[in-house]
């Protein structure tokens, strides 16, 4: 649009009846105006109207910082903006700018400097859009970027602490339940000491089960080896240990962001406790591929394709928390099962870089990707180590020797 | 049953966890033995420095996130007794927990949930230990 103006330099710049001049009266979309070289309004078209409000013989001869809000006159900005066209050949700047009733709108505003044949300055164009919905709209993805990134760090830090409880406190309980039932068993002698062992054992295989949901609520360590990697080892490392063959195909254009690639985890996760539940299956397959400005990912198991759609509660809260996730990241889940053929969970996230939270926002352009670390909790400073895959409850791990 | 490692001397074991479960049935576990003795058991750690001090352990059955720091715990220990042997019993197996009281000097390492058996055994191959140092030193 602003090249259009410096095709018409030479000569007087009152605007003539050709249908281009129509067209730019006309235009409602953007408010195509003229001011002078001292920076007053020359020419005035619909959109400008229709944008800020004034009608043509209100506005021709008046200053044009008029639309600048009362700090941007503190500054000199609308002077400045004229003296940054005339050096540069033209300015571009987003900012609120005020209507006639006194509201305010955000405008992408482009300034031209109009120089004739001798290069003397004849005045500038000017070329407003009003942007005011464009960037509530930016702003309501920045918000619901917030919140999801809230969401998800709550949700990390809510299993950590779940994990620790269980960790520090149900294990322990067990554990001492399981030492005074064998002491019992020791002293009371048959019948009842067969019977007490057994007990035992139910309490040490609780135990080892507790240890695997504390296990499982952990962190996955996105943060330090990346998603690929995490991904990698919790195929190799326990859902190789169901005795299920993994394979993992990716193809990231890039590191999703640390929210993004939790939400992949934690739904693979997911996914892969629904196929060792439900699919009897030998092998299962996991893709991550870069995909419309997403992660496209894939759980695909060889098992019997029956539906995983259960009435046990907790099995159908699987599914539930599967999709919430990726709907809550903007993004889409789906379950097919072929009878014979096997399951596939399919979902598709957007990534979408972190924007630095609680920064206001003038454009997308400034969004940044903002990495977030998760506030130290007293929980975080008690338990430095996190607990490795959970060993068979009932085999002793070897003492170390001195050192 | 494995037999007393040492006829005659029975082995002074301290018990150092901040769970009061854990500790009363570790503590009823050693009591039910012949070749053990509970010498004291302990919350924190400044309650297992002052107590380690006083009672002369031979061996401390430690937790790793103790009170007041288990590593912490197990090198004062080391340094205030001589010849004690540390066991840790910790609810945790993994790497960093093993290699931080590995640093810190300790004898023996157990995960929550092994036998009493299993327990028993490797506080009485300590105690052993333990014992012959303090008859070598004497």
């Amino acid at each position: 649009m602003t090249g259009e103006s410096r095709t018409r330099p030479a000569g007087a710049l009152a605007p003539s009846e050709t249908a281009f001049t129509l067209l730019v009266g006309s235009v409602l979309d953007y408010g195509i105006f003229m001011l002078d070289p001292g920076g007053h309004v020359s020419s005035w078209n619909a959109g400008a109207e229709r944008i800020k409000g004034y009608r043509a013989e209100d506005i021709i001869g008046k200053h044009f910082s008029i639309f600048y809000p009362p700090e941007d006159i503190a500054a000199r900005k609308p002077h400045l903006e004229l003296e940054a066209a005339v050096a540069d050949g033209r300015l571009e700047d987003e900012g609120w700018r005020i209507r006639k009733d006194g509201s305010r709108f955000w405008a992408n505003v482009v300034i031209t400097a109009l120089f004739d044949a001798t290069g003397e300055l004849r005045g500038f164009g000017k070329v407003t859009r009003d942007m005011t919905e464009r960037r509530a709209a930016e702003q309501a993805l920045t918000e619901r970027r917030r919140l999801f990134t809230h969401l998800v760090q709550a949700q990390e830090l809510e299993r950590r602490r779940i994990a620790w409880d269980v960790h520090d406190d149900s294990i322990q309980a067990m554990v001492a339940v399981g030492m005074r039932l064998q002491l019992l068993a020791d002293r009371v002698g048959e019948p009842f000491a067969h019977e007490l062992s057994r007990l035992d054992t139910s309490v040490r295989e609780a135990v080892g089960r507790l240890r695997t949901l504390s296990f499982r609520l952990q962190p996955p360590g996105i943060d330090r080896h990346g998603l690929v990697e995490a991904l990698s080892q919790h195929l190799n490392e326990v859902v190789g240990g169901w005795g299920l063959e993994t394979s993992l195909k990716h193809s990231l254009a890039r590191e999703p962001a640390p929210e993004t690639a939790i939400t992949i985890f934690r739904v693979v996760q997911e996914a892969l406790l629904n196929v060792r539940k439900h699919a009897r299956a030998r092998a299962v397959r996991v893709s991550v591929a870069s995909e419309s400005r997403g992660l496209l990912v894939r759980v695909a198991d060889d098992g019997t394709g029956q539906p995983a759609v259960t009435h046990k509660l907790h099995e159908h809260f699987g599914l539930m928390e599967m999709r919430e996730r990726a709907e809550t990241a903007g993004g889409w889940w789906t379950l097919h099962s072929a009878p014979g053929v096997g399951s596939t969970v399919e979902f598709w996230v957007p990534d979408l870089p972190t924007a630095l939270l609680d920064e206001p926002l003038p454009g997308a352009a400034d969004m940044v990707a903002g990495r977030l670390t998760v506030p130290d909790h007293p929980a975080v400073v008690r338990h430095p180590a996190v607990p490795e895959p959970p060993i068979a409850h009932d085999s002793p791990t070897a003492p170390e020797g001195p050192p | 049953m494995t037999r007393p490692a040492t006829p005659g001397t029975p082995v002074r074991v301290l018990i150092c966890d901040d769970n009061d479960m854990l500790r009363a049935a570790l503590a009823e576990v050693v009591q039910a033995q012949p070749d053990l003795v509970l010498a004291g058991s302990a919350a924190d750690a400044d309650q297992a420095v002052r107590l380690a001090a006083a009672v002369r352990p031979h061996v401390v059955v430690l937790d790793v996130r103790f009170p007041g720091g288990g590593p912490h715990t197990a090198e004062h220990v080391i340094r205030t007794v001589p010849g004690v042997r540390i066991l840790v019993f910790s609810a945790y197996g993994d790497h960093g927990a093993r290699s931080e009281m590995a640093a810190a000097g300790v004898a023996g390492y157990l995960v929550k949930g092994i036998t009493n058996a299993h327990l028993l055994a490797e506080i009485r191959a300590l105690g052993a230990q333990a014992l012959a140092a303090l008859s070598r030193s004497d």
